[in-house]
């Protein structure tokens, strides 16, 4: 039983980091069609925050907070430098980003050297939990991931940006007919979307190994879950998240990591094959 | 006749018998060096292929180049004992195997609704990652290490057939490399090529003038493998080893590098890329250190961004096929100054 519930959370806490990681790739890929694949190293970089953070003697909680501001300002730069010169070539996108996480990754390797990096566990102390003892810190990562899914959830669908956010992806042609600015809303949603990045990468660098190459542990389940769920709908990620999630936990529990990550492959291709718009898609 | 259009083919004739010479010229070194280069030329060439003329963005172009070494290295080595060894088996099961999975991967990915462009990209990114990973993990391949004392290239030709020597191996992957070349560029002209092109420039309106775009698109691919896995053969024969590392996606994303940047559209100039950045890479990377990717990542956002025709691709554009032209050339022949003006203007819709 002990087992069976350690399984569930293990499951829920990688379920929900991923679900921070998706939704950043999600929103920028639903508003401004662009596919995202520096995504990974945005998180890499939030988690390399917090190593910048722990070298300047500030508290790990300090990272949270620097993590998605510099994230959020080089979002900005990269969409002015880079994404608003290839937008209208969306094959183009997913290289010119893809040259992009080349480049960060090789800087994070020049800056820090390429071996991992240690981190301190802020919250080292286990708690009990519904008969198990579990590490608090993954509790604490998934309340967060909780609380920043649910609050994006809001924005989308209770705030007047989100109902602007929302005609934008619905047309952009229309919306920018009616006087949104759909220029500078895709400035900022890739800054939020960025942010996001950041900010699951300052909060889940306390139990990876941080290292150069960690962004694309979590982009290939992330595109995966966004695949197999569908991006019209936000919900459809979430779906996607548990998915993917729960798949790749119980595998890997049973047996190895190796096999987990091809049955999760296999699950995602099979489904994909299946609804090719995911499974809340739009429906032709 | 263009101008422009006319160097363009005599460019392309020229960097030909310019590597032909290139042993008499160069040290054995850099001949070896050389012939490696275009071993993953013949790579990006595939690549080209199917991304420059059907418009297939494919992420994991080293699953077919590692599948095609690791059955080159299997046979030589024996481990397929049925097959008794022989390069020559060797590198016709190496062309064989991989067409055979990128059929398989083409049918299941673009049959039925199939995926856009950039999820097909995408899931031949995760393909590659997991291709990998399995490599990694299974002992028959070798694992982690792969496949170590591949015998080089044997001459059968010659008593006591002993290694070709490095100018035997380099005319060996050149002859390849021409032949394979004139394969591509006939049927990227061939009235087959043209669909190809159609559908990278508009799948539903070809599907809609009633070509299957499926079947085209799948054995596109299928022959983008087949030339892949051959260059992986290859490649084992050269370098004497395969490793996890060239079936995943380091290879995979640097040979979308090297085409990018020579140039997508035009076979040639992905070849050359090939030639370009790897020797600018064998100058620079001892100085540079860490920081040559990092310039190499910033000059493929470059090129990506503001030369989608990549360095070379403007320069080596061949003239279109005769029978592509306006009909108007063969009721006229008189009329050549002013159709070499209008060629200028009709290029585009064709390419």
């Amino acid at each position: 039983m002990s087992f069976a519930i350690e399984l569930g959370l293990d499951t829920l806490s990688y379920s929900l980091s991923l679900l921070l990681v998706s939704l950043g790739l999600v929103i920028i890929f639903g508003l401004m069609n662009v596919i995202n694949m520096a995504h990974g190293e945005f998180f890499l970089l939030g988690a390399y925050s917090v190593v910048a953070v722990q070298h300047a003697g500030m508290p790990y909680w300090a990272a949270l907070i620097v993590a998605p501001i510099v994230l959020a300002i080089i979002g900005v730069v990269v969409e002015q430098l880079i994404i608003r010169h290839v937008y209208h070539r969306f094959i183009d996108t997913i290289l010119a980003t893809w040259g992009l996480a080349l480049a960060i990754k090789q800087l994070i390797v020049i800056v820090f050297g390429p071996t991992s990096q240690s981190i301190v566990n802020p919250l080292p102390e286990p708690v009990q939990i519904l008969g198990v003892v579990y590490p608090s810190f993954r509790l604490f990562i998934m309340a967060v991931a909780l609380a920043v899914s649910v609050a994006t959830f809001w924005v989308f669908y209770r705030t007047h940006i989100g109902l602007a956010i929302r005609g934008v992806i619905a047309n952009r042609s229309m919306a920018a007919s009616l006087g949104l600015n759909t220029r500078r809303m895709d400035r900022w949603t890739f800054a939020f979307g960025a942010a996001l990045a950041g900010f699951a990468g300052a909060v889940m660098a306390p139990i990876m190994s941080v290292d150069p190459q960690m962004g694309g542990g979590f982009l290939i389940p992330a595109f995966l879950s966004i695949m197999v769920g569908g991006m019209a709908h936000l919900l459809g990620v979430v779906l996607g998240v548990g998915l993917i999630g729960a798949t790749g936990t119980v595998i890997s529990s049973i047996d190895t990591q190796v096999a987990s990550q091809v049955a999760v492959f296999l699950l995602a291709i099979i489904i994909i094959r299946i609804w090719p718009e995911g499974l809340i898609g739009r429906r032709r | 006749m263009n101008l422009r259009f006319m160097s363009g083919g005599r460019l392309t004739m020229g960097i030909w018998v310019m590597l032909a010479l290139a042993p008499l010229l160069a040290d054995e070194w850099s001949v070896s060096q050389l012939g490696q280069y275009l071993t993953y030329g013949i790579l990006a060439m595939s690549l080209s292929f199917i991304w420059g003329q059907a418009g297939i963005l494919c992420f994991g172009q080293a699953i077919f180049f590692g599948l095609g070494a690791y059955l080159m290295g299997l046979t030589t080595l024996d481990k397929l004992t049925w097959l008794g060894g022989s390069q020559l088996a060797g590198l016709a099961l190496a062309t064989v195997g991989p067409a055979l999975a990128a059929y398989v991967l083409g049918k299941m990915l673009f049959v039925g609704r199939g995926l856009s462009g950039a999820f097909f990209a995408i899931v031949t990114l995760c393909a590659a990652v997991i291709v990998e990973i399995v490599a990694q993990h299974t002992e028959f391949i070798g694992g982690f290490d792969g496949l170590l004392g591949v015998p080089p290239l044997m001459s059968t030709w010659r008593a006591g057939d002993d290694m070709m020597s490095t100018n035997e191996v380099f005319y060996v992957v050149l002859g390849s490399a021409l032949v394979i070349y004139l394969l591509l560029l006939f049927i990227q002209r061939s009235p087959f090529g043209a669909v190809l092109a159609a559908i990278r420039n508009n799948e539903e309106r070809t599907a809609s003038f009633g070509y299957r775009t499926v079947e085209y698109k799948v054995a596109a691919f299928t022959l983008s493998g087949a030339v892949a896995g051959y260059a992986g053969a290859l490649f084992t024969a050269q370098f004497g080893f395969v490793s996890p590392a060239i079936i995943g996606t380091a290879l995979s994303t640097e040979v979308l590098i090297w085409v990018a940047v020579g140039g997508r559209a035009v076979l040639m100039a992905a070849f050359l890329g090939v030639v370009l950045v790897r020797s600018v890479e064998s100058v620079l990377s001892a100085t540079l250190g860490p920081y040559w990717l990092l310039l190499l990542g910033l000059l493929f956002i470059l090129t990506v961004v503001a030369m989608p025709d990549g360095l070379f691709g403007r320069l080596l554009r061949l003239s279109l096929p005769r029978s592509w032209r306006e009909p108007r050339r063969r009721e006229a022949p008189d009329m050549q100054g002013v159709e070499a003006m209008g060629l200028n203007k009709t290029t585009k819709p064709s390419s």
